[in-house]
């Protein structure tokens, strides 16, 4: 055992301290949040060791620790799983969730259990590596059932509103019907192949293998909210706004695109898959970059903006580019992780107002925020030399030279600059112009807490594409050679959706505000889908359980049918059978007519 | 073998001899000591079972379930003390005893060696639980429960015995360790067949199939709380052990015979989940949920593969102890709120936050969250049943989705949300409670380390 495996075991461990002393005085403490954060930065640091490691010699590992349970010929160990993408994911994730932790010491300072969300955001952050590092099915199935399980309770934080109770419900409804398709690619996987274990999957890498692809495909569609099964993530924004940075934009939501690339070695052979993932991840980017494009709700904006670029990272695997796919990842938690904290602080400034039309003016209020807004905004749009270029482009790129299906590319193109479209307005309405919010709000960013956060995301925004790109192995070879438009056409797409916004965007400023049309209606509604789907569905689904399995089936049918039909039965041939009618009239008559007979004979006795 | 039954018989002396306000920790105690002797039984050190007697046996199907009753008394005891505290001291010794005779007849029925003394015994179970829910459930309605819990179960069950007979008289012996090296492979008669209904009637009853499940719901929701958590934890799973044990005389019948009933159990599985969804009432959702998993557990068992048995045998000791946990969860919210209305009972998490961690957890374990054994119980059968049929995975499925769904429905409904005003006054949890639902919880939690012990045979 070197240092490799020993140090990513440690930071596995030193995670889980401060659950284990839950139970001591430690928990009981105001300085539990400080004591997280703490142990989470120690945690990076650790896990930076053998990431440098793995970057410098390229040494992949796989680790088993503990022996679970052998079934026949199925053996289940705590295995761990350490190579490229576990090595890549891990620092940043981490990362990622020392600075949200942070944030949320200043975003919920006032909460009185904030000991406990501290905890659950560990707890999390555990499931998630566990997820991340699993070498066979059944350990990443506890990771993933994990991470849904602590989203809905962090979307429930706030159990006394109906919404958040709703929207956990929802998050856990879709991310169950998500699981149908893992379990049917596990009980594939043991069936066909008898192994849960990732290398003996990919070693007997079988031919057949649409089935369980589908069903992974079912799973990263619940699980990274894909079309079909998207209104989840909108509707997790009731969380508490750490809660959005973290699991709905960072880490837990990049899941089901983990578990593809993941299965990578299957997909790449696979071309019936590859066309499903494209045309899946196509409609997704396009569809909620258009939601995106007329929401007011600042935090919608940038969750639907999340799951954009998630289709757009299904793009990627659809073409069959996975290491692109996960450098996006990487990248995308930084400035989308960013992005969430900035809208927090300015709700949290603006006393909970999340309504982009009653805010503006914020550039002079919060100097900050404002810069580090634009910065994630920038970088979210694939600007040249910030984080999102390097994977952005380069999918773009990738996507434009690859013989693929010309309607997905053209409609992640669109996507990609209704991206930079939602981006201007987000920045058009909540920090240029006039201030339009109540006058008596104190407005305050100074806190260290938020500061250092939000700083240190907006340096990775910057940087770590940069950083990143240069120090990974090259897995995959970029297009070297292309036409010039094709080149350019990430970027022209991109500037075009900037001065388009911009331009509308001033000239309609001060315009009257016409009855909306349908297109406008269409995208304002999220294309009528969670009308349709949230009424439609459970409502047949309720009266169909109340009214045929509760009252026809069990309460009329069944019933009727055993019990009563029996009691019934019974009822009736006593009654047949029995002397005793009740006719007490008859009775008394004949009762009379023998007194009276026997009178008349004694009466004529002679 | 005595060493389990004469303690469990010398509780009886135990607490009529106790003082009053002894009679509860006397009886807990020593049920509590008598499970952890029973915790030997674990040590099977060869393939073949542990035979005590020429009438008793046990062996790694029989032991958790073993365990498991004998670990529910004193969890029943605990359970019911509240419950109980407006009666005289007379009966409520009386219904210790009561308690404590379901327990011995269940412990003799587990390990019992011949078929016709586990029938008898497993119909003796039924006159305790009978007193137990038609004495001391709340409402009037309970008459009418306990009339559905006996005839229901008695008349499945009657045809048992004549095949019995019948078993006895064709092979000359119905000893579970002889038979099985002993029979010969029915042939496809319609007799045979009836022979099937009638051995596995008795059963299916007891689990019980969609269909014939409409004693259970009654019987849960009008039995005081022991009488749930017995029901719930141990007489239901007397079926899938009967299932278990009587399918190995029942070859190669069981391979089309089945088909009806596996079929009448996924359709039934998903109904009975769906009426979960809409249920008020929070002890008859339970009741469905049990139907629902011990539809799963027919399923798996009548597939018949090593992995199917494996998996309802697991299943059969994670439900018992979700589902015991939940009743009591439930009882201890009709205990404050009088109630059984869900939505009587909303946003308790404020006002006992340690209790709403219990039935967090019992939801999380009810909707199979994994590594807990209630997943590695369902994901067996899953498997089994995605390799006896492919489709069968579309309703597997679409029942985790809604178990999923009505547990933390009951969830929310209990526990998130605004409070209502009628509770500002409730009592806190007391720790009775509180050792209660650990006690509970705790095996299930420890089990997840080494789900092996609790597999059954492992082929």
């Amino acid at each position: 055992m070197n240092l490799f495996s020993s140090f990513t075991l440690i930071t596995l461990l030193l995670l889980t301290i401060p659950i284990m002393t839950t139970s001591s005085d430690n928990y009981k403490t105001s300085n539990y949040p400080l004591y997280v954060k703490t142990t989470i930065s120690y945690a990076f640091i650790t896990s930076m060791i053998p990431t440098m490691m793995f970057i410098y010699t390229g040494q992949e590992m796989i680790i088993s620790n503990w022996h679970w349970l052998t079934i026949q010929t199925i053996k289940l160990s705590l295995s761990f799983k350490m190579d490229y993408f576990s090595m890549m994911f891990v620092p940043v994730a981490l990362f990622v969730t020392w600075s949200i932790m942070e944030f949320s010491m200043w975003y919920m300072h006032s909460d009185p259990n904030i000991n406990q969300f501290f905890k659950y955001l560990l707890l999390f952050l555990i499931t998630m590596l566990i997820l991340v590092t699993a070498n066979n099915l059944f350990q990443l199935f506890i990771g993933w059932e994990g991470v849904g399980i602590m989203s809905f309770l962090l979307i429930g934080w706030w159990y006394g509103r109906a919404d958040a109770n709703t929207a956990a419900l929802q998050a856990i409804l879709y991310n169950r019907i998500g699981d149908i398709g893992f379990i049917l690619a596990m009980a594939w996987f043991l069936t066909n192949l008898n192994a849960w274990d990732f290398q003996q999957i990919f070693a007997l890498n079988p031919n057949d293998s649409n089935m369980p692809l589908m069903g992974l495909a079912l799973a990263a569609t619940g699980k990274s909210a894909q079309f079909g099964l998207h209104p989840w993530l909108p509707s997790a924004m009731e969380g508490p706004t750490p809660v959005s940075a973290l699991l709905h934009s960072s880490t837990m939501v990049v899941a089901g695109i983990f578990l593809l690339i993941r299965f990578h070695p299957l997909t790449e052979n696979n071309k019936f898959a590859q066309s499903i993932l494209l045309c899946l991840g196509a409609i997704t980017t396009l569809f909620t970059a258009m939601c995106a494009l007329t929401q007011n709700d600042i935090k919608k904006i940038i969750a639907f903006s999340t799951s954009s670029q998630l289709g757009l990272m299904m793009v990627t695997i659809g073409i069959n580019q996975p290491y692109l796919a996960f450098l996006h990842i990487c990248t995308h938690a930084f400035f989308k992780a960013m992005l969430f904290m900035c809208s927090g602080s300015i709700i949290h400034s603006l006393n909970d107002e999340q309504d982009i039309r009653k805010m503006g003016g914020l550039f002079k209020a919060m100097p900050f925020t404002t810069t580090a807004l634009i910065i994630g905004s920038l970088a979210l749009t694939g600007m040249p030399f910030l984080t999102g270029f390097y994977s952005k482009d380069l999918i773009i790129e990738a996507a434009n030279t690859s013989y693929t299906n010309a309607w997905a590319l053209l409609m992640t193109l669109i996507a990609t600059s209704f991206t930079a479209i939602y981006s201007t307005r987000i920045i058009f309405f909540a920090l240029l112009g006039q201030p339009r919010f109540p006058t008596l709000i104190t407005i305050n960013e100074n806190n260290p807490f938020l500061m250092n956060s939000i700083k240190r995301l907006m340096i990775g925004s910057l940087f770590a594409g940069f950083i990143i790109s240069n120090n990974i192995p090259p897995m995959t070879v970029p297009q070297l050679t292309m036409p010039y438009h094709l080149k350019m056409m990430a970027l022209t797409v991109t500037i075009l959706g900037f001065i388009l916004a911009l331009e509308i965007s001033n000239m309609t400023q001060n315009l009257k505000f016409n009855y909306s049309t349908n297109i406008f209606k269409f995208s304002n509604m999220l294309g009528y889908f969670p009308t349709i789907m949230h009424r439609l569905t459970p409502y047949m689904n309720l009266t169909m359980s109340q009214k045929s399995a509760s009252s026809l089936l069990d309460l009329i049918w069944l019933e009727n049918i055993l019990p009563k039909t029996t009691s019934l039965i019974q009822t009736k041939m006593s009654i047949m059978v029995t002397n005793q009618k009740g006719l007490i009239k008859l009775y008394f008559l004949s009762f009379l007519v023998t007194i009276a007979v026997s009178m008349i004979l004694f009466n004529f006795h002679e | 073998m005595l060493k389990y039954i004469i303690p469990t018989m010398m509780l009886m002396p135990l607490t009529w001899l106790s003082k009053g306000n002894m009679i509860w920790i006397n009886s807990t105690t020593h049920g509590l000591l008598i499970s952890l002797t029973s915790l030997l039984l674990m040590n099977q050190f060869s393939d073949n079972s542990l035979n005590f007697s020429l009438v008793f046996f046990s062996d790694s199907l029989s032991t958790p379930l073993l365990i498991l009753t004998m670990w529910l008394l004193p969890l029943m005891l605990m359970a019911s003390q509240h419950h109980l505290s407006k009666e005289n001291l007379t009966r409520k010794k009386l219904y210790i005893t009561m308690l404590i005779l379901l327990q011995l007849f269940l412990i003799m029925t587990f390990t019992a060696m011949e078929l016709i003394f586990f029938y008898i015994l497993f119909e003796a179970t039924l006159v305790p639980t009978l007193i137990i829910i038609t004495r001391w459930g709340n409402q009037t309605e309970r008459l009418n429960a306990g009339l559905y819990f006996l005839f229901y179960t008695l008349v499945g069950s009657l045809p048992l015995l004549v095949a019995l007979v019948y078993l006895q008289n064709t092979t000359g012996s119905l000893n579970f360790l002889v038979l099985q090296y002993w029979v010969q492979p029915l042939s496809n008669s319609w007799s045979n067949v009836f022979m099937w209904l009638a051995c596995m009637m008795a059963f299916m009853v007891k689990m019980p199939l969609y269909g014939l499940h409409l004693w259970l719901p009654k019987a849960h929701v009008e039995a005081p709380i022991a009488g749930s958590m017995v029901l719930a934890a141990i007489l239901l799973k007397l079926g899938g052990y009967g299932m278990l044990r009587i399918t190995t005389f029942l070859n190669p019948l069981t391979e089309f015979m089945a088909y009806p009933f596996i079929m009448l159990s996924l359709w039934g599985m998903i109904m009975t989940s769906s009426i979960c969804l809409r249920q008020t009432d929070l002890k008859s959702l339970i009741a469905y949920s049990s139907v629902s998993h011990m539809a799963l557990v027919i399923v798996a068992i009548l597939i018949q593969t090593p992995w199917s048995y494996m998996g309802a045998t697991a299943l059969m000791i994670a439900h018992g102890l979700t589902s015991s946990m939940l009743f009591c969860l439930a009882n201890s919210n009709y205990e404050r709120i009088h109630s059984r209305t869900m939505i009587l009972a909303r946003g308790l998490q404020t006002f006992l936050p340690l209790m709403a961690t219990w039935w967090l957890l019992a939801s999380l374990t009810n909707l199979a969250l994994p590594p807990t054994i209630n997943l590695v119980g369902e994901l067996f059968v899953v498997m089994s049943s995605f390799s006896w049929s492919n489709i069968t995975i579309i309703l597997m499925g679409l029942n985790m989705v809604i178990t999923a769904l009505y547990s933390l429905y009951m969830l929310i409904t209990t526990q998130r949300g605004k409070y209502t005003h009628h509770i500002n006054n409730i009592s806190p949890s007391f720790t009775r409670e509180n050792a209660l639902m650990s006690l509970h919880m705790l095996p299930l939690l420890l089990l997840s380390l080494n789900p092996k012990i609790i597999l059954g045979p492992l082929y």
